[in-house]
């Protein structure tokens, strides 16, 4: 849920850059001798559409954190279940240096059997 | 509005800053947008020279396209802002990101456990055979006090089925009695094994 909302704000950022744009392309229309009427309608459409979204999609975030927000900071935590899951983690990392431990000696006794025969 | 009633100053004026910052910022983009559009359009008559006028638009045009330009940056900061403010009070999301943490922790948590259970089930019982070995061969100087875990498992099953014979292997095993007659008759091993009388009272 986090995540869509900030997604949305990346939407946003994204959304005023082509705010930017169309304005820009506007201008520089604008400025030729011979205008192109159809690329000037498309790209005025398209800046009052990003405009318009722009505006609406952060008066929605505003009013939601309105409505959110309480003022105290949170005090939730992951720290416990973290610090289980390193413990378990170290157990088994534990469990695997002594089991190599354990294999090299078998290979060490096993090289002296070897040798003692040979 | 008891939820808006309840949010602290700072908090409320906030929002209402950032509300203030967006209309501002829209109003200036459109404002100034327009003024340069209106600009452009040429008039044939005019209080000053041509080139005059020319000037003046165009110095017009010019600070009108930094405003449109800084209120856009404007925006930015002000997107920015409420990435900011989402990620530290908006509590429901920040909730269910910490319960799915959590459980991810606890998954590989339970699912590491699992594994170091079965794995000791299975050394255990390659232990219980070379226990078995060991402590049968010549190699081996047991303590009876200290029962190795195959002896322990026989005289477990032993006592649980007394009809039933006390191993397989009697030639092998020192004593097939409690640890009060082993200590009495510390014995040692021939030939590799164990010694083939064994002692009954």
């Amino acid at each position: 849920m986090a995540n869509e909302r900030l997604r949305a704000l990346e939407d946003v950022e994204k959304e005023i850059a082509t705010v930017m744009q169309c304005a820009g392309n506007i201008v520089l229309e604008l400025s030729k001798d011979k205008h192109n009427a159809s690329l000037l309608d498309r790209q005025l459409i398209q800046f009052q559409a990003s405009v318009n979204r722009v505006e609406n999609e952060l008066s929605g975030q505003i009013r939601y954190l309105t409505q959110v927000a309480t003022g105290q900071p949170h005090e939730g935590s992951t720290y416990s279940a973290r610090k289980d899951c390193q413990m378990a983690l170290n157990r088994a990392e534990y469990a695997k240096v002594k089991l190599g431990e354990l294999g090299r000696t078998c290979e060490v006794m096993l090289e002296q059997q070897q040798q003692q025969q040979t | 509005m008891a939820a808006q009633r309840g949010l602290p100053q700072s908090k409320e004026s906030l929002l209402q800053n950032y509300n203030k910052r967006l209309k501002d910022d829209i109003r200036s983009i459109l404002d100034n947008f327009t003024e340069i559009i209106k600009t452009a359009k040429i008039e044939d008559e005019t209080q000053v020279s041509r080139a005059t006028q020319a000037e003046q638009d165009h110095y017009e045009m010019h600070v009108r396209a930094a405003n449109i330009v800084r209120a856009g940056e404007s925006l930015m900061k002000l997107v920015s802002d409420l990435k900011q403010f989402l990620i530290l009070n908006d509590f429901p999301s920040v909730n269910d990101a910490i319960s799915l943490q959590n459980q991810q922790l606890r998954s590989l948590q339970d699912e590491c456990d699992k594994k170091l259970t079965s794995l000791r089930d299975e050394i255990a019982i390659d232990l219980y055979e070379l226990e078995e070995e060991y402590y049968s061969s010549s190699y081996s100087q047991w303590d009876s006090t200290d029962l190795p875990l195959c002896e322990a498992y026989r005289r477990r099953d032993s006592w649980a089925s007394p009809g039933s014979s006390c191993s397989s292997t009697q030639g092998d095993r020192e004593d097939a009695e409690g640890p009060p007659s082993q200590e009495a008759n510390p014995q040692h091993h021939l030939n590799g094994h164990g010694t083939s009388s064994i002692e009954k009272p």
